[in-house]
Parts: C-alpha cells; structure tokens; sequence
C-alpha cells in the first residue's frame, strides 16, 4: 500500500513539474514515448509507408477516424489484419494528445486543432502551417522530400520526436534560421 | 539449445500464419485451377507483364509495380508518394523477402489495389510471386 501511494505522489509530482515546465518556456520537456510490442507494431506496420508519426500530434477522434477508413488512406490501401488492427488503434488512443498531457512541438500542434476539427493531415493544423509557411514550394516538391508529410527528410531527429530547430537539415538548402 | 528455440518459435510462427510460403503457393494454384480448369503453372512471365504494365492507380495517377519498386526488383526503390525508402524486393540481394505468407498476403492485397483498383485473382498472385521469386 506504501509502495503505490509513494508511487501515485511520484507521478503526481512528475506530472505538476512537467505541467508547469510547457509552453514557452525554453527548458524542454524530452519526448518519453510508450515503448513495447505495441508502439514496435505501430512502427513496422505504419512506418513501412510513412515515417509513423508520433501520436501526440493528433487527439483521439482523428485517430478514431484514421483508423475507421485504412482502406482509403490518403487514397491507399492501409488495411490491417483484425488483432493488429486492434493493438494499433488501442496504441494510438492512449497516446493521442487529448489522452495524456503531451509537450514541445507535439503539444503546441494538438492544441492548434480547433474542438470542431477532426484533422487526419498534421500537416494541415493551424500550428503546423504557421512554421512551414516560409518554406519555399520547390524545397518540398523536390525529389528529396516529396511531400510536406515526409518530415524525416528535414527534421534529422523526428522519429525521435525532436522537432527542435537545431536538428532541421534541408536538402539542397541547408540548416533553417527562422 | 537457443538454435532449437528459434526452430520451434519459427515452426510455431508459420503454423499459426496457416504454413509455409510453398503451401501458400500450393494453395493459389488450387484456386487457380479451380477458377481456371485449363490452368496449368503459374507463369513468371506473365508476372512480369503485371509488375510492369500501368493502371491508373487508387491515386488517380498513372503508375505501375515499378514506379515504386523501380525497374530492378533488385535495386532499392521508393514510395514515389511519401518518399520512404523500400528495400529490394529480390529475395537474391533481400533474402526476407516473400518468407512470410502473412505479410505476402498483405503486401499483394494493397498494393493490386494500389495499382489495378481491385484484388489480384489466385492466377495473378501466384504469377507476380514467380516472378519475384525468380528475380
């Protein structure tokens, strides 16, 4: 009983710290994301088209949505079988931003999201749009990148969750200075 | 011992994913044969001409097998649309390739959408997995 009380105060504590360390302040939360069979699954099956994009960035009714239309995914077939159907969407549910608090860029992108919109792009959230607008056209379209989705293209480290500005490398461009 | 483990974790995996990928081929040809009484083989020819013929695809854009995993089955290609990195199909430099039925049924059910808007009969799965096979 002692065991799980000092644990629940721990996360507690843990959890007022890091509440109190978002926003714009410049010390960053590090991205602890789930890891296990689960977010390996999430990984291989969704990351063998896409970097898998973490799912802070979008809360659980996009994920809901995402998940009810795999056979018409962005205009792809991205059907499932039933028991890895189920883990990936248990998986993206507990982690999307409206099931945990989420931070950094992650955070500021859920929190874009207007409670009346049920995005499936991340890339068309307000926040997101807002820091890719400069980017000229012919960086994103170029054979390198392909898409504005393909976020590893620029951001070195996005598979681990870091956005920070320090990591971005544009093809044929070079590092980006706001 | 750790070489028995993987063994049996390895007959327990293809048992549970319904047999071998030879089985599995056994099992289109029955199909096939059952569709087509004068079936005789699957062809890697007629694999080929479906690898590499275009369909305007799911994306409404022209496209082939190819356009993605590129002429060479054993060159490196890309997701033309979202620019991910695909490893060579040909099992001769990939030996993973086509060694799991469950990831081959699943490959060869989105991608003929993919490509052709519709699933691949027993004939055609059967004739693409030849063709890949003998890459």
């Amino acid at each position: 009983m002692k065991t799980i009380i000092t644990t629940i105060t721990t996360a507690l504590l843990i959890g007022t710290v890091t509440l109190y360390g978002d926003g714009d302040r410049k010390k960053k939360q590090p991205y602890m994301p789930e890891t296990g069979k689960a977010a390996e699954l999430y990984k291989t099956e969704c990351g063998a088209c896409h970097m898998a994009y973490q799912p802070e960035f979008l809360p659980k009714r996009s994920w809901e949505k995402m998940m009810r239309t795999l056979s018409e995914h962005f205009d792809t077939d991205a059907t499932l079988d039933r028991e890895e159907y189920r883990t990936i969407q248990a998986y993206l549910l507990r982690n999307a931003s409206d099931a945990k608090p989420v931070y950094g860029d992650t955070g500021k992108i859920a929190r874009s999201i207007r409670a009346e919109q049920t995005p499936l792009r991340i890339s068309q959230t307000r926040y997101f749009r807002k820091e890719h607008r400069e980017i000229p056209k012919r960086l994103i379209v170029q054979k390198e990148v392909r898409s504005i989705a393909n976020c590893t293209a620029c951001h070195t480290k996005a598979e681990k969750g870091d956005y920070s500005e320090r990591a971005i490398f544009i093809p044929n461009y070079g590092k980006w200075d706001d | 011992m750790k070489r028995e483990l993987i063994v049996l974790a390895y007959l327990a995996g293809t048992l549970a994913y319904g047999g071998t990928v030879d089985d599995y081929i056994q099992n289109l040809a029955a199909q096939a044969k059952k569709q087509n009484p004068s079936f005789d083989g699957f062809s890697a020819k007629r694999g080929k001409n479906i690898y590499f013929s275009k369909h305007i695809g799911k994306r409404g854009k022209e496209i082939s097998c190819a356009s993605c995993h590129t002429n060479d089955p054993k060159q490196p290609g890309e997701n033309i649309f979202t620019g991910k990195k695909i490893k060579p199909l040909s099992p001769s430099v990939n030996p993973k390739r086509f060694t799991d039925v469950k990831k081959i049924k699943k490959w060869l059910r989105r991608n003929f959408k993919d490509v052709y808007r519709r699933e691949g009969s027993a004939t055609e799965k059967g004739d693409i997995l030849l063709f890949m096979r003998s890459n």
